[in-house]
């Protein structure tokens, strides 16, 4: 049988005394007391009350099995109020984010592993890190050509059809939905419901966004009221920056509180401050169609009408009087023409009649150089047969025929006694 | 529709009456004929008119309606 002997002669040292040993020297160095600060990528994170983060170097290839890792945590009493203070300003530990932790080495015996405990995060540094990561997305976004494509999509000139990606529970949608309900138009709203903060809530809305496009609204309104930077992270996420980039449909926002603009903002079609902000935008898109494509023309016709009517009645009033006047004219010129023609009937039945008076004076005076009682006064006389009849031959008489001679002043009888020719 | 016909034909025979008696060419004999003619056309107009007229005041709440609509 060989024997075998200590290679050194030192004390052989149980398992847990090593450990003992190891954390002692470890704490001696970088133990509470001596805290230091370690920077690494985010390799793995996971929070459960407590948080863990697997810390490698940053720039190291996960296909690198020998690249270094530190499993780091940050208990539950800790990590609570430093997330909170991350969710202040919008940031939550994702896989890798470049971080700057302190805290001291924790040894852990039961699983042979040597840790280390956060106290204290680097929150500048990582809003730092998030601001860089923003602008890498958004430069990405810009050189595809995605940060104007949804710009580029038509609109609906009445978009009535209204698909609403927003979380039915919240002030913003009921903000959003307040103002399309009581604007009065007929908006028919397509909710797809979501989670509108935390993990889950960047995919859900990009496949929402993916949804409400295929199944054909008019728009598609992103809602979320106010809240922290890190309530409304989501909306910085590239899964929906690049949803709302390949919509066909125009996608509008409404997120968070006016100063507040996510990347979704950025790529949106439209964009307004607040969720009640939008809801009146796409209200008065839909008034102001109504109002040139209804209620312009609906007054103008109704004007139209009135001066068509009122041409009309004027028309025909003045037809009306035209027509009595043009009959009292014509009425009048005939009675003027009457008038006119008695007038002058009346002038040539006097000058006629003037004319016809000079010529009997002519007349008679002419006869008066007849009238045989100025011849019986001369001594002329006028013998009468018996019959009356002027005696003017000799061969009407008869020797002791009776005739009547008649002088200036009276008559007699005579005989005739004899007759005697010229 | 009346024996004055249309609007446009009534309007019409309206202003050939009118202008006959502008340009003088109304005999006494025609006048009285002349006059109640256009006398049954503007009637015939007025009346059609004032239909139009009530029709287009029941419509024109509606349409108001439509206008005033914000």
């Amino acid at each position: 049988m060989d024997s075998v002997e200590p290679l050194v002669a030192q004390p052989i040292l149980e398992v847990g005394e090593f450990y003992e040993l190891l954390t002692a020297q470890l704490e001696s160095a970088y133990g509470r007391r001596h805290p230091c600060w370690v920077r690494g990528e985010v390799a793995k994170v996971y929070e459960k009350s407590h948080l863990y983060v697997d810390l490698v170097d940053a720039g190291s290839s996960s296909s690198d099995s020998k690249r270094p890792v530190l499993n780091a945590h940050c208990w539950a009493s800790q990590w609570n109020p430093l997330k909170r203070k991350l969710a202040a300003d919008g940031v939550s530990l994702q896989p890798g984010m470049i971080v700057n932790f302190f805290g001291y080495v924790d040894v852990y015996a039961p699983q042979g592993r040597i840790g280390f405990t956060v106290t204290e995060i680097d929150v500048a540094g990582l809003l730092g890190d998030v601001a860089r990561r923003r602008q890498e997305l958004i430069a990405r976004l810009l050189s595809e050509g995605l940060l104007d494509a949804n710009k580029k999509v038509a609109l609906s000139p009445v978009p009535l059809r209204v698909g609403l990606v927003a979380s039915p529970q919240t002030e913003g949608y009921s903000d959003f939905t307040g103002q399309l309900l009581n604007s009065g138009f007929g908006f028919a709203i397509v909710l797809v419901k979501t989670a509108v903060q935390g993990e889950a809530a960047p995919a859900q809305i990009a496949q929402a966004i993916a949804t409400l496009d295929a199944h054909g609204v008019d728009v598609i309104c992103l809602v979320r009221g106010g809240g922290s930077k890190g309530d409304l992270a989501s909306f910085d996420d590239e899964r929906v920056a690049r949803a709302i980039a390949a919509s066909g449909t125009p996608v509008f926002t409404g997120i968070g509180h006016t100063g507040d603009e996510s990347i979704a903002d950025l790529v949106a079609h439209t964009r307004a401050i607040t969720p009640t902000k939008l809801g009146e935008e796409i209200a008065r898109l839909v008034a102001n169609w109504f109002a040139t494509n209804v209620r312009s023309p609906a007054l103008k016709l109704l004007g139209a009408a009135e001066a068509l009517l009122d041409e009309a009645t004027e028309y025909l009033g003045e037809r009306r009087r035209t027509m009595i006047f043009a009959v009292r004219d014509r009425l009048r010129a005939e009675q003027r023409h009457l008038a006119s023609t008695q007038q002058r009937l009346l002038m040539q039945s006097r000058h006629l009649l003037a004319t016809a008076t000079q010529m009997l004076a002519g007349n008679r005076q002419l006869l008066g150089a007849y009238d045989p009682k100025k011849r019986l006064a001369q001594g002329w006389s006028i013998v009468s047969a018996e019959n009356g009849a002027v005696v003017r031959s000799l061969a009407t008489i008869k020797v002791g025929d009776q005739v009547r001679v008649t002088l200036s002043d009276g008559s007699f009888a005579s005989t005739v006694n004899e007759k005697n020719g010229v | 529709m009346s024996d004055t016909g249309n609007w446009n034909e009534a309007a019409n025979e309206l202003n050939s009456i009118v202008a006959s008696f502008d340009e003088g060419e109304v005999s006494v004999d025609e006048l009285f004929a002349k006059l109640e003619r256009a006398t049954t056309i503007i009637e015939s107009l007025e009346a059609r008119l004032e239909t139009t007229k009530a029709r287009v005041e029941e419509l024109a709440p509606r349409i108001a309606r439509v206008a005033d609509d914000e």
